[in-house]
């Protein structure tokens, strides 16, 4: 009897089991169809502001259209991956998928362009990013880019005590080879940017009021990869030249790789600079170890920040990228709406309302960055780094190639370029293998 | 013998819904050219394998792997076994010993990555701030000290798990087994080699094997604490299998490496199966 139950109970089981997997492999998922729209997002400051916005739609213009939104956030470090399983399935749970400018040409394949919206008011770097073989496809909604932050009080003294400039001049003399006269930071190039490392670097000036000039973000990270593509850019360099061959072995490449380098070799970075990316980057302008870094604008406000730094608050200057050229990388965190919802005029109704410089209005002030010049502009007292983001991206602003592969070309280029960062592989060996994985997606 | 069947059949359920069946989509995913935003995959031959055998990074990550593995192994095994002895001294207060034992191993290994990556950072971090305290300055993310810091990661995070096993291992030798050694006036470090070794030595087999699979197949705290870098030097053969699969979008090439690698371990099985069993003939005791 008790055979008889236990084998009945297992039938039960296994059946159910089966009949679940029936159901996922049959799936897709059928979304939520009627007026509810499912948006996937990540976390941090992005998922925070869209929330805001999501909200003020769903009391508001969402009851006119008959659509309510419901925004799932993601891991931050594990979307896309999420994301892909999504769209390799062709699953229709989610309406409005979160994509990038670095992977979109990834994603084009699974998204509708978006028609009907003004891409005049964004920013011409996050439409030209957001556009994949000629069409549109994310609605640009956060903006990312890269400043030149530093301490005020030191660079102000730098610039006024004699003393001070004698030992720059002694230092730069030493690391870089010349004697140089501090400049302001809106003027640096790379030389000054080295220099100034070394001067509040305590190994070659004791007086140093740092232990380390600057910090470097040098981790085995794609997103690194966009801080030193801006010192490529600022040399000249690229990732492809004009006949789309790659062209990171050249004279720019070794010049970038040199920058980074040097500073590393030099001890002018923490030693766990190797290991560093943004959190890392503010720890080290909040503990007043650093100097001055390039870091992303959203730092900006934090280390400026009384209640999370109290060492640096009212004490960060912020200024472009040094070079030659002033160049930032540019990238647009966009919406994209999926080929396969079952739900696309209501999820369209949703992103015609994001268009809308009241929605990124709202977004602005819950601490986005919108991709919309004009909000950026009326929402400066908002956040005070948004009229530098709109001068900075509108004069030195640039979007690597959108590649099919641009996801995986930046991590390919993490891999191949990292050790060399930190001085642990050779130069001309990191650009050449970077040049192959290049070839290999662009081609 | 029906009985039998109805019986095992739960078990050859299981085998077969998430043993068999995944083992063998992987093996044929990884005869595909399948991608994670591709509508189809055709078929590759033994091209995916082919190009996994040829990427220098697959071997580096493989080598990388196997000396961290050896490294942790050797270290967690015999400290495992030394705590073991320990907390079967019965000393006061071993129970709260035991427990705190194995705290370590209840923290999920990514969380572990995020409390290590704050807690040993140069600027922010306590460790660091306690050894300056000393006139100490340490930076345990340099590429030349982060590799033993990997390792030491690890065996904080798994020697606990070594001492479980062991530890239930030396419940199981029987009293009179010591009693007798007493009586013969050996000494601790006798009965430990003469006594103790042979019996727990399928034992001390088991731990090592569960943990050479184990650490074989480490992710989390690398991932979260080096990326597999600077470059791909503390690149494990998961991340790359991660890499591949996610961030490359190549499944066929990432289900090629898995069974590569699933090859490669399967070889283990049946040298350790012998040490712990026994070789056929000789019976169990």
């Amino acid at each position: 009897m008790r055979v008889r139950r236990f084998t009945a109970a297992a039938i039960a089981l296994v059946a159910m089991g089966g009949a679940a997997g029936c159901a996922g492999a049959a799936g897709g998922g059928s979304g939520a169809g009627g007026g509810t729209v499912q948006m996937v997002l990540w976390p941090g400051p992005e998922g925070d502001a869209m929330q805001k916005v999501v909200d003020a739609y769903n009391a508001g213009q969402g009851k006119k259209d008959g659509v309510t939104v419901k925004m799932t956030l993601l891991s931050r470090t594990d979307t896309f991956a999420k994301e892909a399983t999504e769209m390799a399935a062709k699953s229709s749970s989610v309406d409005v998928y979160f994509t990038a400018s670095y992977i979109v040409g990834q994603h084009a394949p699974s998204l509708d362009p978006i028609a009907g919206v003004d891409s005049s008011a964004y920013f011409p770097v996050a439409v030209d990013g957001l556009t994949y073989e000629g069409k549109l496809y994310g609605l640009p909604l956060d903006v990312s880019n890269h400043f030149l932050l530093y301490r005020k009080d030191l660079i102000d003294q730098l610039m006024s005590d004699a003393a001070w400039k004698a030992e720059y001049g002694k230092v730069s003399q030493e690391v870089v080879g010349k004697s140089l006269t501090p400049k302001p930071p809106a003027d640096w190039n790379w030389d000054d940017f080295v220099a100034a490392a070394a001067f509040f670097t305590k190994k070659y000036n004791s007086g140093s009021p740092t232990t380390y000039g600057t910090a470097l973000q040098a981790k085995n990270l794609l997103y690194n990869v966009m801080i030193w593509d801006d010192v490529l850019w600022s040399q000249g360099g690229s990732w492809l030249d004009s006949s789309g061959k790659p062209t990171l072995n050249s004279a720019a490449g070794k010049a970038a790789m040199s920058v980074y380098s040097t500073i590393y070799t030099k001890g002018l970075t923490s030693p766990d600079s190797a290991q560093a990316e943004f959190p890392e980057t503010q720890a080290a302008m909040q503990s007043g170890n650093a100097a001055f870094a390039l870091q992303w604008s959203a730092g900006y406000a934090d280390l400026n920040s009384a209640e999370k730094s109290p060492k640096t608050a009212g004490k960060i200057g912020i200024a472009p990228v040094p070079g030659e050229q002033h160049k930032t990388h540019v990238h647009a965190l966009a919406v994209g709406l999926n080929k396969y919802s079952k739900n696309k005029a209501n999820a369209m109704k949703w992103l015609t309302y994001l268009a809308t410089p009241a929605a990124m209005t709202t977004y602005a002030q819950a601490g986005g960055i919108p991709a919309m010049p004009s909000v950026l502009q009326a929402q400066q007292g908002t956040n005070p780094v948004f009229s530098s983001i709109t001068d900075s991206i509108g004069t030195y602003g640039f979007a690597e190639p959108t590649l099919k592969n641009s996801f995986q070309a930046y991590s390919d280029l993490a891999d191949a370029l990292s050790g060399a960062w930190v001085g642990r592989e050779p130069a001309d060996a990191a650009l050449a293998k970077a040049d192959d994985a290049l070839n290999r997606l662009s081609g | 013998m029906r009985t039998r069947w109805i019986l095992g059949a739960p078990l050859l359920a299981f085998l077969v819904l998430l043993v068999a069946a995944p083992i063998t989509y992987g093996v044929w995913t990884s005869l595909t050219r399948r991608t994670l935003s591709g509508t189809d995959a055709p078929f590759a031959g033994l091209a995916n394998y082919g190009a996994v055998l040829g990427d220098s990074t697959f071997w580096h990550s493989l080598g990388f792997t196997a000396a961290f593995t050896a490294a942790v192994v050797v270290l967690e095994v015999p400290l495992g076994f030394g705590l073991a002895l320990l907390v079967n001294q019965r000393l006061p207060g071993h129970r709260v010993l035991f427990t705190a034992l194995l705290l370590p191993i209840m923290v999920a290994p990514s969380l572990l990555g995020v409390m290590f990556r704050l807690l040993l950072n140069g600027d922010i971090g306590a460790l660091p701030a306690l050894l300056a305290k000393f006139g100490v300055s340490v930076s345990l993310f340099d590429p030349s000290s982060v590799v033993p810091l990997l390792v030491v990661l690890d065996v904080l995070q798994w020697t606990p798990f070594t001492f479980l096993i062991l530890y239930a291992g030396l419940q199981g030798v029987p009293a009179d087994l010591y009693e007798a050694a007493a009586v013969d006036g050996a000494s601790y470090v006798r009965t430990l080699r003469s006594v103790v070794a042979p019996v727990m030595g399928p034992v001390l087999a088991s731990a090592a094997f569960l943990r050479a699979i184990d650490a074989f197949r480490t992710f989390d705290v690398v991932y979260v604490l080096t990326g597999g870098g600077p470059g791909t030097s503390t690149t494990t053969a998961s991340i790359y299998i991660y890499k591949t699969a996610f961030t490359d979008g190549d499944f066929g090439i990432a289900s090629a490496a898995s069974v590569v690698l699933l090859l490669l371990l399967i070889g283990l099985v049946p040298v350790v199966v012998r040490r712990i069993v026994g070789k056929p003939g000789e019976g169990r005791r």
